[in-house]
């Protein structure tokens, strides 16, 4: 059993629920796994549902779906929106698979997709443009700024997750933020889609602090019909925020946040060495993984249950051997379940609730899945003009290949040349071979960027045997921009968004979801201190020069007695004059003095 | 409309004519207005002005010496006068802006007109006896041209058709005679009295008819012309009088002002680079990206840290003693696997990510290999962008066991790891040696790695900064020595050092010192001494530490060495470097605020390249002015240019006889315009510069033991090729006829203008590398054949100055600083070598394919004289 297997069974026991309380039109659920991690990190994993029937949708009578988020999917003609806040990275080396099989998460920054009923493409566009401006007010993120560059559409990389009946006339668009920093302003309007909002239940754990000093996080919107053969259908709203606390800095009090060196009677030595001394230490890193409860980590404790939800539900699950003593506050009742590792508990309706975990001595531990891929993509090479993307693939399986489809959405100032895509596969025997890259890409969907319209598009279908490592290069050229397209912070560089692999896993299993991290590319930057420089010299030079000449053509120079001479002819200058400003009044000019 | 801008704009613009007009000078506009006053009174027909004012031999006597003058002034028809006016009207606004319009009027009025109208009427009277009535200002068109074909004579002398040679002064002679064909009712007779006068002019026979310039003074003054006339051309305001003046005295300007000029340049550069040091020339260093924040936080690195400090040295030193015991073999410890599974262990520990990496390289017949180790703090919230790296070589740049350094880089792993402030990825990276275990790493973090090093395993983001420690003593440490210099010549943002300088001397209290300077008090020599040394590394552009394989990734780095006997333990130092990992991580953009080109004369004082480039540029300026004046002084026939001088001292001699005893027999008078004769210098100096790679290739391939010799063959070497190259080129040994003196000034200034244009170039990059190569080649803008007549002086000249030359020749000055610096050369060829094939130093192509050719030319053409 792992972390997603249990997530989804979880989802399965709660679509069992909502199975047999299919008679109510709307219900809600709200479910928290906890699962300590090694290197002491805890991932806590928040689940919220909601539904409500169709009718009561197009109505607009809300009750567990946010009017709100409603109003704004029924005017951009959206049936089907994912909305992903997401920071931090996913150690998959140490914690094993992710969350959800990754189907909850999306890439560093912000990550939108969603199918627009649209008859045309353009008319899909428009909407989708409505729905990115909507949510930004509504999620205080950056949204509006999903314009056509950052939009693609991806052919096979998303499949709805809801029943749709008219499907052909929905439009799949999917945009993404990776430079979008995601903080507490985001955190907020979440909180205010839940029927609770964060008073009761386990949202009221969510501390802006806490959640965004989680060493990976990440928080997901999902909006869907779900119909049952009858034609029923319901619209199901579903929120998760899944995190990885460190326990040891999460443990710190807000008034003493710093890790100040601590005092050396409690370092612990091993005394083993004999060098050990008053002042000589080799520190002995510990056995055991750390002591925690709720409060010391969340900095709080759960407020009761959310009134709204069934009171039978086993809100609050946590996954460690059953042979290791959980302590929880009064009114809660734990059951086992039988994989031998988790253990839910039921709440009392108004009680706080807490969990503690002491420290102890415990030789089983859960057992982390390995993940069915590793993916790393970096830049490579160095320079203003090119550079390259390496991508690789490794399947840690030793009987089974592994197909997927890997689908990159890169900015138009990086021109890739899909030519120099390149393959190489290092196999169980470690030797590294060049092979064709068709061997390995079965398909290939490429739409190249158009400068400035919108970015490359490229979705492959590829498929990495068992025990093997494949890396795909491929060369690219940067742009150079135009100045006013350059941000503030042009020298830090340029987001690329992280790349998503979807494995096909079977027909009819969850699909997994994996995301690269997120890639800094270094363009060509002026300096821009450069024109306030080349300003300031040119028009010294010019003021200098040609105020120089100009003074030389038009000034006369003379003697101080030709200057008398010039004087004494007043008769002769008088006369021109007259005749100059006769002739000027001849031709009505203004007088010019020359 | 606009014009298409493939076309060639319109030769004609109307703008420029009406300019042109609106600034003719006083006599044209008369003339040309009298002309047409006559030519209006002729549209009368009681009055024949054409028969009243015309050149009729027959009419003329004493009574209508009028017609000498009214001739040219007067037309048959509009067309005529047109024609003649548009013709005249440059030449003689071109004629009245050199010599004033006072001389104009009394040239014009007086001889100009009269001395060919009286040639005419001689010809056609006394001996034609016939009377053809001439008319019109085509005399003067005519007289002025032929006395401008003889100045074009004078510095042009030739037309070339095809094999033959025609005289440029015959070219009013063909103008005339085709007008004569062309236009019927032409005097022809009248056109050619025109040239002939127009020649005699020219030749200068009619200067005497020149009213003295103290009269016209005299005139103008009393008048005050100036004043009232406009348009006046002023006797002072004559133009072109001293550029003609400079301009017939060739040897002034061919030969002795660029001498002037490049030795001028030459000195100027150096006094320049001597200037920096002062205080108006230089400047207060400063931090110019605000994000950086120096020494703002606290640095809490002490306390228990220390102990864990010590656990870790002493764990690092019982691996140490296993095999290694005493002081000696202590120091030469290398770096164990089994020291590396320790330095492995501790981080992981740590709770680092861990990867290895091994390398090897091999260069001039030594292979070296190690295996890194690394490590990488995730930033806590972070999303792999971005990572600062830190780097503790097992062996510091020096070669010394830097077991503190190591000892410290791991206790502060632990510290950092702690920490969630990290905007970026940390990584700690430990390498066996300072030369080549960062070059392998920083290589293959950006995958451009040789087979022989392995890939990494473990990547982060961009790197935004390197920090080396070094920690290689037991004592306590007096101040911070920080050493910036990277491969090529390149530098760290100075941003960074000036960072590290301000939290060494703010926050942490202890100075900081640079390029070894241990005692600056602050003086001129000190500050100067700081300049050089930091030249001397850059010129020579190895890799002075860890720090320096980074540099050519754009990734801006720096070694803290400290130094010194003093208080401050390695926990200062440890802060020092907390604090300065605080200031990187603060950073929103790469270093970019700050200078990349500067030269640091004290920890706090720097010159940058807007005040220090003009002294290199000038030393190769020098070059690329000799190398032009060279080419210019070959369009001539060398003894054309020293003839004209005398021929101007004393203009009353004919220079054809002083040209006997040079050789080759000169025809005419003047600066003759010779065919420069490209194909054999061209050849040459193309053939010497490839043949620089032969020892380019030879020093960067040789098994090192073999480089003394080499070097000492190559002095050999530069004795004997120039000399036989010379008497190759002398005795033209078959292959070609003996070289002519015009090739060997095209030779120097090929090799001078290659040399300039190399020098300028580099002079951007790598300024101390393009100054120090200047100043060695400078003898080379002044070495050339010696021309000295007798023979035995000019081979002992010669002699000698080969013998110099050989001095500075690049495998000589090697072995002189080898000398000086007390370091063998071969330690420095393998070094050398080593960075050629390593850290990718280009210092080599520059010697040897820029400076060597360079060089051997020189000695080539000094070789020639003896020959």
């Amino acid at each position: 059993m792992t972390v997603s297997s249990i997530l989804s069974l979880f989802l399965a026991i709660a679509v069992s629920l909502w199975g047999s309380a299919t008679s109510a039109s709307s219900d809600y659920h709200e479910q928290l796994f906890l699962e300590p991690l090694p290197q002491s990190s805890l991932l806590a994993s928040f689940n919220f549902r909601g539904n409500t029937s169709q009718q009561s949708f197009d109505n607009q009578h809300f009750r567990y779906f946010p009017r709100a988020l409603g109003q704004i999917l029924q005017h951009a003609h959206t049936k089907e929106l994912h909305l992903r806040f997401t920071t931090g990275r996913w150690d998959a080396n140490s914690w094993g698979s992710r969350p959800w099989n990754g189907s909850k998460e999306g890439g560093t920054g912000v990550e939108l997709w969603a199918w627009i009923d649209a008859s045309d493409d353009e008319e899909a566009f428009a909407k989708w443009i409505t729905l990115t401006q909507s949510l930004s007010g509504l999620f205080c993120a950056s949204l509006n700024f999903i314009d056509s560059t950052r939009t693609t559409r991806p052919v096979v990389s998303f499949e709805p997750t809801g029943n749709h009946p008219n499907a052909s006339s929905l439009h799949l668009l999917h945009g993404t933020l990776p430079g979008e920093v995601v903080c507490t302003e985001n955190l907020t309007p979440f909180l205010k889609l839940l029927p609770c909002k964060g008073k009761t239940g386990i949202s009221t754990l969510f501390d802006g602090h806490k959640l965004f000093d989680a060493a990976w996080q990440s928080m997901s919107v999902d909006v869907h019909p779900i119909c049952s053969s009858d034609g029923d259908c319901t619209v199901q709203i579903e929120q998760t925020v899944d995190m990885v606390l460190d326990i040891e800095r999460s443990k710190r009090t807000r008034d003493n946040p710093i890790p100040r060196p601590i005092p050396h009677e409690q370092l612990v030595c091993d005394t083993s060495k004999p060098y050990t001394s008053e002042d000589t230490c080799y520190p002995l890193e510990k056995g055991t993984d750390m002591a925690w409860s709720l409060n010391e980590v969340f900095g709080r404790t759960l407020n009761g249950i959310c009134p709204l939800t069934d009171s039978n539900d086993l809100s609050v699950c946590l996954r460690v051997p059953h042979e290791k003593s959980v302590f929880t506050s009064q009114g809660a009742s734990e059951l086992k379940q039988d994989d031998g590792f988790t253990r839910c508990f039921s709440l009392a309706e108004t009680e706080p609730f807490d969990l503690s975990i002491p420290e102890q001595e415990v030789h089983t531990k859960p057992p982390l899945d390995e993940p069915i891929l590793h993916a790393e993509r970096t830049i490579v090479g160095h320079g203003q003009e090119r550079g390259g993307m390496r991508i690789i693939f490794g399947n840690p399986s030793e009987t089974n290949a592994v197909d997927f489809i890997y689908f990159e959405s890169l900015p138009w100032y990086l021109r890739p040349y899909i030519h120099t895509l390149q393959a190489t596969i290092t196999g169980p025997d470690g030797v590294r071979r060049e092979i064709p890259a068709s061997d390995i890409v079965t398909e290939t969907f490429y739409r190249p960027a158009i400068d400035r319209e919108r970015g490359t598009q490229l979705e492959l279908a590829l498929s990495v045997p068992a025990a093997s490592t494949v890396t795909l290069t491929y060369d690219f050229e940067k742009a150079v921009l135009r100045y006013n397209e350059y941000p503030p912070d042009a020298n830090r560089g340029f987001n690329v968004a992280p790349a998503v692999i979807r494995v096909l896993d079977g027909e009819n299993a969850q699909p997994i979801y994996i995301r690269t991290t997120s890639l800094l590319l270094p363009l060509p930057t002026p300096d821009f201190s450069m024109p306030y420089n080349v300003i300031i010299l040119t028009s010294t030079v010019i003021a200098l020069a040609f105020g120089t000449v100009f003074n030389i053509l038009v000034r006369r120079v003379v003697s101080v007695e030709e200057a008398e001479a010039l004087q004494a002819q007043t008769l002769k200058a008088r006369l021109v004059g007259k005749v100059v400003a006769l002739r000027d009044r001849f031709r009505k000019k203004d007088t010019k003095v020359e | 409309m606009a014009t298409p801008a493939a076309l060639p704009p319109l030769p004609f613009n109307p703008r420029q004519v009406r300019s042109y007009l609106l600034r003719l000078p006083l006599f044209t506009r008369l003339v040309l207005l009298v002309i047409l006053a006559f030519w209006l009174l002729e549209l009368q027909t009681i009055w024949s002005v054409v028969q009243w004012g015309s050149l009729t031999p027959d009419e003329c006597n004493l009574g209508t010496m009028y017609r000498l003058n009214t001739f040219p002034l007067i037309h048959t028809g509009f067309f005529h006068a047109l024609l003649n006016a548009m013709a005249l009207t440059p030449l003689l606004e071109r004629f009245e802006a050199e010599h004033g319009t006072l001389t104009s009027i009394a040239l014009f009025i007086g001889p100009l007109s009269t001395l060919p109208a009286g040639l005419y009427l001689l010809i056609e009277k006394m001996i034609l006896h016939s009377n053809t009535p001439v008319v019109g200002a085509s005399v003067w068109v005519f007289l002025l041209l032929g006395s401008e074909a003889i100045r074009t004579f004078k510095t042009n002398p030739y037309f070339s058709v095809g094999p033959y040679k025609i005289p440029t002064w015959t070219s009013p002679l063909f103008a005339c005679v085709v007008l004569s064909i062309l236009v019927s009712n032409v005097s022809f007779l009248g056109h050619m009295c025109a040239i002939l006068v127009g020649y005699v002019f020219g030749l200068g026979y009619l200067k005497f008819l020149v009213p003295p310039e103290k009269v016209l003074r005299w005139i103008e003054g009393k008048l005050n012309l100036l004043g009232r006339l406009p348009h006046y051309v002023s006797v002072d305001q004559k133009t072109y009088a001293a550029i003609r003046n400079l301009r017939n005295n060739p040897n002034l300007l061919f030969v002795r002002l660029p001498n002037l000029l490049s030795l001028l340049c030459i000195i100027v550069g150096v006094v320049w680079l001597l200037l920096l040091p002062l205080n108006e020339y230089s400047r207060h260093t400063y931090i110019s990206e605000n994000a950086l924040l120096p020494g703002q936080v606290h640095a809490y690195f002490s306390g228990s840290e220390q102990h864990i400090f010590r656990g870790y040295k002493q764990e690092l030193e019982g691996l140490l003693s296993e095999g290694q015991n005493g002081i000696e073999a202590r120091d030469q410890a290398q770096l164990t696997p089994a020291i590396s599974t320790k330095i492995q262990s501790v981080l992981e520990a740590a709770g680092l990510k861990v990867a290895t990496q091994k390398y090897q390289y091999s260069s001039a017949g030594i292979t070296h290999h190690g295996e890194n180790t690394y490590g990488i703090i995730h930033a806590p919230r972070g999303d792999a962008t971005e990572a600062i790296v830190l780097v503790a070589s097992w062996r510091t740049a020096n070669d010394e066991l830097n077991l503190n350094g190591v000892t410290l880089a791991l206790t502060l792993a632990r510290y950092f790891k702690r920490w969630s402030l990290w905007s970026k990825d940390i990584i700690f990276l430990f390498t066996p040696d300072s030369k080549s275990g960062t070059q392998a790493w920083i290589d293959a973090y950006h995958d451009l790695h040789p087979a022989s090093v392995q890939p990494l395993a473990l990547k982060s983001g961009a790197l935004q900064g390197a920090l080396v420690i070094e920690y290689p003593f037991e004592h306590r440490f007096k101040s911070l020595h920080i050493v910036y210099d990277g491969v090529n010549g390149q530098l760290p943002n100075l941003d960074l050092f000036n960072t590290a300088v301000a939290i060494a001397g703010g926050q942490m209290g202890f100075g900081s010192n640079l390029q070894e300077m241990w005692e600056h008090d602050d003086s001129y020599e000190a500050r100067l001494q700081t300049i050089l040394r930091g030249m001397a590394k850059q010129g020579l552009g190895y890799a002075t530490g860890a720090h320096s394989s980074f540099m050519p990734y754009h990734i801006d780095a720096i070694t803290l060495q400290p130094t010194g006997e003093g208080w401050e333990d390695e926990m200062a130092l440890g802060r020092t470097i907390e604090s300065l990992c605080r200031s990187l991580n603060n950073l929103l953009e790469h270093l970019h605020q700050s200078f990349f080109f500067y030269l640091l004369m004290q920890s706090n004082r720097f010159v940058s390249i807007g005040t220090y480039l003009p002294s290199a540029m000038l030393i190769a300026g020098n070059f690329t002015i000799m190398a032009i004046a060279l080419w210019m002084r070959t369009g001539y026939h060398a003894d054309a240019l020293s003839t004209k001088t005398t021929e101007s001292a004393k203009p009353k001699e004919k220079s054809s006889e002083k040209n006997s005893d040079a050789g080759k027999p000169a025809e005419i008078s003047g600066p003759a315009v010779a065919e420069r004769l490209l194909a054999l210098p061209l050849t040459l100096v193309t053939g010497l510069h490839l043949l620089g790679l032969v020892p380019l290739w030879l020093f960067n391939t040789l098994p090192h033991q073999f480089f003394t010799l080499a070097t000492y063959a190559f002095v050999a070497v530069d004795i004997v090729l120039p000399l036989l190259l010379a008497a190759l080129l002398a005795n033209g040994s078959g292959l070609t006829s003996a070289l002519v003196p015009q090739q060997y000034l095209l030779i120097k200034s090929f090799a001078l203008l290659l040399l300039g244009l190399s020098l300028s170039t580099l002079a951007t990059l790598n300024f101390s590398l393009s100054f120090m190569i200047g100043l060695l080649c400078a003898p080379l803008s002044f070495v050339s054949r010696s021309h000295c007549p007798s023979a035995s002086k000019r081979r002992a000249c010669a002699s000698m100055g080969l013998v110099s030359l050989n001095l500075l020749s690049p495998p000589t000055v090697l072995m002189g600083v080898c000398w000086y610096a007390g370091v063998s050369v071969e330690a420095v060829l393998t070094q050398a070598a080593f960075g050629w094939d390593v850290w990718g130093m280009w210092t080599q192509v520059v010697i040897w394919c820029v400076w060597w050719p360079a060089w051997l030319i020189g000695c080539v053409l000094l070789g020639a004289s003896i020959f």
